[in-house]
């Protein structure tokens, strides 16, 4: 592992060196404490009470100071502490209420030094005091504190806080006389040695319990607090009033917190219950620890930092039985791993986009226009290097939106909306959804529904199809479609000003067909000339060809050698000799038979190829002339439809199925149906399309889908007057005998759409309770209700 | 093409997600500052503050919406290990007056022991269920069995990853042929390469998640992984984002060919491969169609990808939204695909320290890339990172 690694560092006289390591324990430990020297801690804990020396490499057991056959209540340690002046002096705090001192300088094998027994209940807390060798201190669960003088044999002062239990007490290091206590009901004392009779000062700290203090070791004055509501407070002591200066937002309630020295911000703090890591923080960032130490498997109970001004090296004790020595250079932190941005695509093609604003301004840094403003107020923020720390974290929120107009999902919607799905006779709806297609510049949409119309429409039925042509036309390049419509009201004997017309339409359209061409030739799976403008156009003429087919041979087979129609025959020879010549029905017979199960889109390929000598026109052609059944095309709509469900565009596929039926259903299986329809259903609530998306469900063959609409559509309703729940069925109510569904602006029946205030069920038309709420916002019924609609 | 609209967010940590509501006129951000924010958008589009409020005790990772049918309710899940789940309360209070909605906890999960990293509902069709993963390896599926109690959640399955995930995507696919899926990336980076991206699905038979498939490709730390909508295709596209962005196909085999009852088989392809953001990429997201992916990273920028053909499936991925087409030849030799960024967008720079505008910072917007006004030339081969 990489913690394999040593870290050494030199403290005036001493060195310190070490990995991160740990070391198990005989019995979970209490607390811990480290001695002066930085090469000793001493574990405390219910059944274990040792002294280990800290070596480079492991912990190496020195002492056991439970010594003794009975185990004593006394030895049951709920806190240690080492002295700061006295290597071989250790207090220790039993849960009996005893207070206990240790002299390691005692030959004997009991090292037990003084005993104290004026505590009624468990003792929570020892300190020795800072620079005075004989004072110790102690804070217990019966709500005292008692100051001892360990050349006597009792307490010299004893401290009543008047409130609940003592959790902590811890001499300031800068004042002399001053500790802090603090209790559980959220209360933090100062007391003067001096003064057993009342304390300094008081104030209420946190919501709870506040189970730790530490006093910072340079900043006099300042005072971390932790509390069971999961918060550390720092206050500044030095003004009138204790004043919060920064309070850090941690996950459970906090058990320790010991400032981390040599870097003025930070403080590491463990907790007592639920959460088992080690965190330290910056308290300027309080949302987010600094670094994270992982190692125990169960609550941390005792953590102090090795050498007062080593700021790398963190010991700890935990219930799980084990020691620990933390590397901070191995910890994790959870600032790296934490994600800077937020990114999420809208419906209508929006983007919200949320960054970390240092990762945005570096980026605006780099513009020379930005950088000498911004750049003079980051250096002034900087702080000493020993510390580094990147300014309060932030995100920058943004939302791009499409222009009106300028790509977005509005297609979708306007296509789901205008779409004729029903009702009209299958040609005069590919007509339709065409136009619609072409007005919305989806050409390629607007030419398969051409081509369905072609397929599946015998021409016969096909007068229209001038106009499917002038309107197609009127779309693509832009004519205005009043122009259209004129083309098509034309008599057929008027052809030659109609052709003139569409050759200029020609001219002017190449550039538009442009993306038709292009994705025939993704149709065609062609992609070598995807790139390029030559195949395009070229390609362009094979979308003209075509077109020039349709116009020529769909309405009029009576005039196939008409003039007019050599027009367009100088720019596509080619195309026309393909129409002198069409291919024979038995070539297309072929291709029918050819096997078409893999479904790719070879199919469609085949069928419009680039090189060969006939295409899709000449399909339709065909058609006309052999009589093809129209299921003949059967396989070739289906991978139509998969193709455009595979490109996403499940509107067209649903849109087509809809609207050829029982034509094509057969050919493709249940379940994707199933599947296309529920996209699209779901894609059209998405758009909040409902009448759109009604009217899919409602025109689905599939159970599944067609039920969508049925499931949970009962309404009970009171009856406005009495309030009485009405009968499943009339409009009158049983009880009062009155029409309850009355318009409380017009009087009459509402029969149809009625709404309704839920507050005091008095409601109407539609029309009437809109227009009423315009002019007050009461009830129209005149109950006085402020009547609410959503 | 876009108009930048820049937002005074007024989180007072780093903002880890944005979330948009299923009909795309909400949005919720979350933040390490450990609250939740509501975005309503007002009729002149400007997006207003209408909830924010403490949702954990530590920094929020993710949060996301429900289906709109079972209410308004978010998830959102947190360093504090807990994903909760919350529900706006409509009533007559006086925050409606200030514009301001109320949001009430429905359900705390706690039962991870480590960071709850992502959290995500399942698709509409399989009812009011939520997966999380968290950063022990496990993801966890809850299901609320009555869907108007959402206070009452059971854990469903626990499935263990064996590597600390970072991030969850459920496949959206309503088809009855695909059965329940859901994709799990991983940010562990200790240096043994693992695949980092599982992906599990539902057996019916067993009645368990299994996994079904290991991207073995991708060993960088996984940062996002999203599939796209399915919207009726046979197959699914899924997003992951680590080091740079990634596009895979997932094409299930016939059932018939596999042996029946056993996790489904998958023709895997990686179609994609951009390392355009030079840095970590941090978040991938779908257009509604599937057809445009957008990607951000540690440049600070957001990158649009659009597919343009997926060779091996034969088939286009164009949006038939746009009928444009930008065709890159040089883009992404490694894959080889047609995939091309089209977009390169960069947040305004963020407003002086002092006052926070709501205006959209139209005068600072930066165009750097020349491709987004491709209109005028759809089909010029465009340079790849020019500028940038």
């Amino acid at each position: 592992m990489e913690k394999m690694s040593r870290v050494t560092t030199a403290l005036g006289g001493s060195v310190l060196t070490g990995r991160t390591m740990h070391c198990h324990l005989d019995a979970p430990a209490n607390a811990i404490s480290v001695c002066r020297d930085a090469a000793q801690v001493v574990v405390a804990g219910r059944s274990i009470f040792k002294i280990y020396a800290i070596e480079e490499e492991q912990f190496v057991e020195k002492l056991n100071l439970r010594v003794g056959r009975k185990p004593s209540l006394n030895l049951s340690c709920a806190d240690v502490v080492w002295h700061q002046m006295d290597e071989n002096l250790l207090a220790t705090a039993a849960t009996n209420g005893v207070v206990v001192t240790w002299n390691l300088g005692r030959p004997s094998r009991n090292k037990q030094d003084q005993l104290f027994t004026e505590h009624k209940r468990t003792v929570n807390k020892v300190c020795f005091h800072p620079t005075e060798a004989h004072v110790l201190l102690s804070g217990s669960q019966d709500g005292f504190m008692k100051c001892f003088d360990l050349r006597r044999k009792d307490s010299v002062s004893t401290f009543s806080g008047q409130s609940e239990s003592v959790r902590d007490v811890q001499f300031s290091i800068r004042d002399y006389f001053t500790f802090a206590s603090t209790f559980e009901n959220g209360n933090v004392q100062l007391w003067d040695i001096r003064r057993p009779d009342r304390c300094e000062r008081m104030f209420t700290a946190h919501n709870g319990p506040v189970f730790c203090c530490d006093w910072h070791p340079e900043d006099r004055g300042w005072l971390a607090t932790g509390g069971r509501d999961k918060m550390v407070k720092v206050w500044d002591m030095t003004t009138h009033r204790a004043k919060e200066m920064h309070c850090v937002q941690t996950i459970a309630s906090v058990a320790r917190v010991k400032w981390r020295p040599e870097c003025r911000h930070h403080l590491a703090t463990c907790s007592m219950m639920v959460d088992h890591n080690i965190y330290v923080w910056d308290v300027r960032r309080p949302f987010v620890p600094a670094a994270m130490f992982e190692e125990h498997r169960d609550v941390t109970t005792g953590i102090a930092w090795r050498h007062p001004h080593d700021p790398s090296f963190l010991l700890s004790g935990s219930k799980d039985s084990s020691l620990c020595q933390h590397l901070f250079r191995d910890a994790s932190q959870p600032v790296e791993r934490a994600n800077p941005e937020g990114l999420c695509y809208g419906l209508f093609g929006d983007l919200a986009f949320a960054a970390k604003e240092s990762l945005v301004a570096a980026e605006s840094g780099r513009k020379p226009y930005t950088g000498d403003r911004r750049h003079p107020i980051f250096f002034k923020r900087k702080l000493d290097p020993a510390e580094p720390f990147a300014g309060l974290a932030s995100s920058a929120l943004s939302v791009f939106e499409t222009e009106p107009g300028g790509g977005g999902m509005r297609w979708f919607v306007d296509t789901a909306e205008r779409y004729a799905l029903a009702g009209r006779p299958l040609a005069e709806l590919c007509d339709h959804n065409a136009k619609v297609a072409r007005e919305l510049g989806r050409n390629q949409v607007a030419q398969t529904w051409t081509m369905l119309r072609i397929i599946y429409c015998s021409p016969g039925l096909v007068p229209t199809a001038n106009l499917n042509h002038s309107v197609g036309k009127g779309g693509s390049c832009g004519l205005p479609l009043m122009n259209s419509f004129n083309l098509k009201d034309m008599a057929p004997g008027l052809g030659s000003e109609t052709r003139l017309d569409r050759s200029k339409g020609d001219a002017r359209s190449d550039t538009v067909l442009l993306d038709s061409s292009a994705t025939l030739i993704t149709n065609e799976d062609n992609e070598e000339t995807e790139g390029s403008d030559v195949p395009a156009d070229y390609l362009l003429g094979d979308v003209e060809g075509e077109e020039d087919e349709l116009y020529l041979l769909d309405p009029e087979h009576a005039h196939p050698e008409d003039p007019e129609c050599v027009l367009p025959q100088e720019a596509f020879p080619l195309r026309h000799e393909i129409v002198d010549t069409p291919p024979g029905p038995e070539h297309l017979q072929d291709k029918a038979d050819s096997p078409h199960v893999s479904g790719s889109e070879a199919d469609v390929a085949s069928l419009a190829p680039v090189d060969s000598s006939f295409s899709l026109l000449s399909v339709s052609h065909a058609l006309y002339d052999s009589r093809l059944p129209p299921d003949f095309f059967g396989v070739l709509v289906r991978d139509m439809l998969h193709f455009y469900a595979e490109q996403g565009d499940v509107q067209m596929a649903v849109s087509v199925l809809i609207v050829l039926g029982e034509r094509v259903r057969k050919d493709i299986d249940e379940q994707t149906q199933e599947h296309w329809y529920t996209s699209y259903i779901d894609l059209l609530q998405r758009f909040r399309l409902w009448n759109v998306s009604n009217e899919v469900v409602k025109l689905s063959t599939s159970r599944a889908v067609s039920c969508l609409n049925q499931a949970s559509t009962t309404l009970h309703v009171n009856c406005s007057h009495c309030k009485r729940p009405m009968s499943s069925r009339g409009w009158v109510c049983d009880r009062c005998h009155r029409c309850a569904s009355m318009c409380a602006v017009c009087h009459h029946v509402v029969k149809g759409l009625f709404v309704w205030c839920q507050g005091c069920s008095h409601g109407g038309h539609l029309q009437h309770i809109m227009k009423w709420l315009e002019g007050s916002s009461h009830c129209p019924a005149g109950c006085g209700h402020l009547c609410e609609y959503s | 093409m876009f108009v930048a609209r820049s937002i005074a967010a007024d989180h007072k940590d780093l903002i880890h997600d944005v979330s948009f509501d299923f009909h795309g006129r909400r949005m919720a951000t979350c933040s390490s500052d450990q609250s939740v924010k509501v975005w309503d958008k007002s009729e002149s589009g400007d997006w207003h503050c209408t909830a924010s409020w403490k949702t954990h005790s530590g920094s929020v990772w993710r949060v996301t919406w429900a289906h709109p049918e079972f209410g308004q309710v978010l998830a959102s899940c947190s360093f504090d290990r807990t994903a909760a789940v919350w529900e706006e309360i409509v009533g007559e209070s006086n925050d409606k007056l200030r514009g301001q909605s109320h949001w009430v906890k429905r359900t705390t999960l706690v039962d991870s022991r480590t960071s709850v990293t992502d959290v995500k509902f399942a698709p509409k069709h399989m009812g009011l269920m939520l997966a999380t993963c968290s950063a022990d390896g496990i993801v966890r599926i809850y299901e609320a069995p009555d869907v108007m109690n959402l206070s009452q959640w059971s854990l469903q399955h626990e499935i263990s990853c064996k590597l600390s995930c970072s991030c969850i995507s459920w496949n959206p696919s309503s088809s009855r042929a695909h059965s329940p899926m859901i994709a799990v990336g991983s940010d562990d980076s200790s240096p043994n390469a693992m695949a980092k991206v599982q992906i599990f699905e539902y057996n019916e038979n067993t009645r368990k998640y299994a996994k079904a498939e290991t991207l073995m490709t991708v060993t960088d730390p996984v940062h996002d992984i999203a599939f796209a909508p399915n919207l009726g295709r046979s197959f699914h596209i899924l997003a992951i984002a680590t080091k740079d962005v990634r596009i895979f196909t997932l094409k299930p085999v016939r059932k018939e060919l596999t042996s029946s009852g056993g996790p489904t088989k998958f023709e895997i392809h990686i179609v994609a491969q951009f390392d355009n953001h030079n840095s970590q990429v941090w978040r991938v997201s779908w257009n509604i169609t599937g057809t445009v992916l957008a990607s951000s990273g540690d440049d600070g920028c957001v990158r649009l990808w659009k597919g343009s053909t997926i060779p091996s499936l034969q088939n286009s991925l164009n949006g038939s939204s746009a009928g444009r087409y930008f065709f890159t030849p040089l883009d992404s030799p490694r894959a080889g695909s047609r995939w091309s960024s089209y977009a390169q967008l960069l947040p305004p720079p963020p407003p002086p320290l002092v006052e926070h505008s709501c205006d959209a910072d139209t005068a600072n917007l930066q165009y750097p890339h020349p491709r987004r006004r491709y209109l005028s030339r759809p089909l010029n081969p465009l340079p790849e990172n020019e500028g940038i």
